[in-house]
């Protein structure tokens, strides 16, 4: 983890970077480019504030690879069905809960807009990224990244990731 | 509306439960008879389950058809179902999902009523000061909570409002039974839940749960990574009278890579250039029940779910919110016992369903899909003739919609259309 050897102004840049490209290629690709964001292995996840509170280990989406980042990509352009839309993300600051050893831990809040091909658009989900970023090689990534939303309840599908 | 009257609109085609009206997904008159026909009627409804009780007080809130239901653990230990509703101004008396309560207050008045739904004490009742209070007739006896009927199997709660419902068993039949004690036969653990938004009327999607015609066409998952085909042994059970219904195949026995490989079937397009899984450990999965059955859903009409999907297990209940949306809860579980790796596996395969599943997306759209096909044409009929016209099932083979039917033979005998 090189990124001891930054400062933490650097550090923290750097993660915001990530995080900006990262909400950027949901909302406008490729989605291929989407495992590229996470460390080998890693752990992405998608729960609710609900099932955190309670205990419930449950995830509406876990990869802990990037061969299943990859494989969920797969899924999402080849085998699901869906109908096409659109996601537009907004994102706060960020809170630094730790930075330590070239590990950073974060907290960011996200709105998420979709958008579907009629034009209908709703707020489809809001929450908080709990994300774990390090550096590898010099390259920033996602070690952990848990989506925690705060509605439990989904509008019909969650097909691209969050 | 008299009943003749939506009987004659409605004017089920002469070839039965082979054909279902559009009108019955969408009209306000015939949501309504459902209310009192269905959920309030004859039949058995999924309520919780005795793991989100573990105390005296400890409550869920569930919904029966749009009647609020609390089911609680009473301060003897059993369990009750009671209609969430104050006597007085019919508030709802808890509006927390879930929790733990000494009594049921009700917020506006502060009504209370013990566990068992009996009032107990009305906020000044006799008055202030001596006047006022309620009218010298008043009796707190018979203002209690409507309580449903409630059948326990498994820690698995089911309740219902009528008299007239057939003990559970009966109602079900043995071989339903039977595969509630084989996924439920030993204590559970809860995983955790969530819900779908359905853009749909409620009927369409335990149509589709009970159709084992689209799984592996509509979900191309299923059949490119070969995880349910209609190709493998496997088949459907019926359960009393036909309205419910297991469907199941055993995943080791495919023989489809004809059909699935090279048919007329998007599986074939994707099949063509798909790599499969990169990630080998998302197929891993063991036999929980030593039958080499790697895949039963199984429906208790009118609108319950369990669902064993390799070892990734759910309850799922479908609620009705208004004639053309519902909503769909899912409770994934696995069992006290489960070792770590157990653990581990079954929560990895929960990719497989909820609203982000692999394999059960799509059931969250297509209901949707259908719902605004069928609009502007509410005289006309779907076509369900896979497997024949009745509900019986063909031996061996999930290549029907017999059980479809036979949701719809129990929903006309109740309807009454």
């Amino acid at each position: 983890m090189a990124a001891a050897s930054d400062t933490i102004e650097a550090q923290h840049a750097a993660a915001r970077a990530l995080l900006c490209d990262y909400a950027g290629v949901l909302d406008d690709g490729p989605l291929e480019q989407w495992p590229t964001f996470f460390t080998d292995p890693c752990l992405y996840r998608i729960t609710t504030r609900d099932n955190e509170r309670r205990g419930f280990p449950l995830s509406i989406m876990l990869c802990d690879s990037r061969a299943m980042l990859y494989d969920r990509v797969e899924a999402t352009e080849k085998a699901n069905i869906f109908e096409p839309h659109t996601y537009r993300h907004v994102l706060s600051e960020s809170r630094v809960t730790s930075a330590a050893d070239g590990l950073l831990r974060m907290r960011t809040s996200f709105m998420c807009a979709r958008t579907m091909r009629d034009g209908d658009l709703i707020l489809f989900a809001t929450g908080v990224y709990v994300d774990e970023i390090v550096s590898v090689s010099g390259q920033y990534r996602f070690r952990s990244k848990t989506v925690i939303l705060d509605q439990s309840r989904i509008d019909t599908l969650i097909a691209i990731p969050l | 509306m008299a009943m003749t009257d939506l009987a004659m609109r409605v004017a089920w085609p002469a070839e039965g439960v082979a054909r279902v009206p559009f009108v019955v997904y969408s009209d306000p008159e015939i949501f309504e008879r459902e209310q009192s026909h269905i959920f309030r009627g004859p039949t058995w409804h999924f309520l919780g389950l005795e793991a989100q009780l573990p105390e005296a007080g400890s409550y869920v809130l569930a919904d029966v058809g749009d009647t609020p239901v609390i089911v609680l653990r009473d301060a003897a230990g059993d369990i009750g179902a009671l209609v969430n509703r104050c006597a007085h101004k019919g508030t709802q008396l808890l509006f927390v999902p879930e929790g733990k309560v000494k009594q049921l207050m009700c917020v506006y008045h502060n009504w209370c009523y013990d566990l068992g739904g009996r009032l107990t004490s009305v906020a000044f009742e006799k008055g202030v000061q001596g006047r006022g209070g309620m009218s010298p007739g008043f009796s707190k006896e018979s203002h209690s909570l409507a309580r449903l009927r409630v059948h326990r199997i498994c820690g698995l709660i089911f309740g219902t409002f009528s008299d007239a419902t057939p003990d559970f068993e009966t109602y079900v039949g043995p071989e339903l039974v039977a595969n509630i004690r084989r996924v439920c036969g030993r204590p559970l653990r809860i995983l955790g839940q969530y819900s779908q938004l359905l853009h749909s009327n409620w009927k369409l999607y335990i149509e589709n749960v009970q159709d084992p015609y689209h799984a592996s066409i509509l979900h191309a998952f299923n059949s490119v990574m070969k995880l349910d085909r209609l190709t493998m042994e496997g088949g459907v059970v019926k359960g009393a009278k036909g309205w419910h219904h297991i469907a199941f195949s055993k995943m080791t026995t495919d023989r489809g890579d004809e059909i699935y490989g090279k048919g007329p079937m998007r599986s074939a397009e994707i099949t063509a250039y798909g790599h499969g899984l990169r990630d080998p450990s998302l197929a891993e999965f063991w036999d929980d029940f030593g039958d080499g059955v790697s895949l039963t859903v199984q429906t208790i009409f009118p609108t319950f779910v369990l669902q064993q999907l390799r070892n990734s297990l759910a309850f799922r209940i479908v609620v009705p919110k208004t004639p053309t949306s519902s909503q769909l809860y899912w409770i994934a579980f696995g069992y006290a016992d489960d070792d770590e790796r157990k653990s581990a596996l079954r929560l990895k395969q929960a990719n497989y369903m909820g609203p982000a599943g692999l394999i059960s997306m799509e059931d969250g759209m297509v209901g949707g899909l259908v719902q605004r096909g069928i609009g502007g044409d509410r005289d006309k009929c779907s076509v369900l003739e896979l497997g024949g016209n009745d509900i019986e099932p063909i031996e061996g083979s999930r290549a029907s919609e017999s059980s479809v039917r036979g949701f719809w033979a129990g929903y006309r005998e109740l309807m009454g259309l």
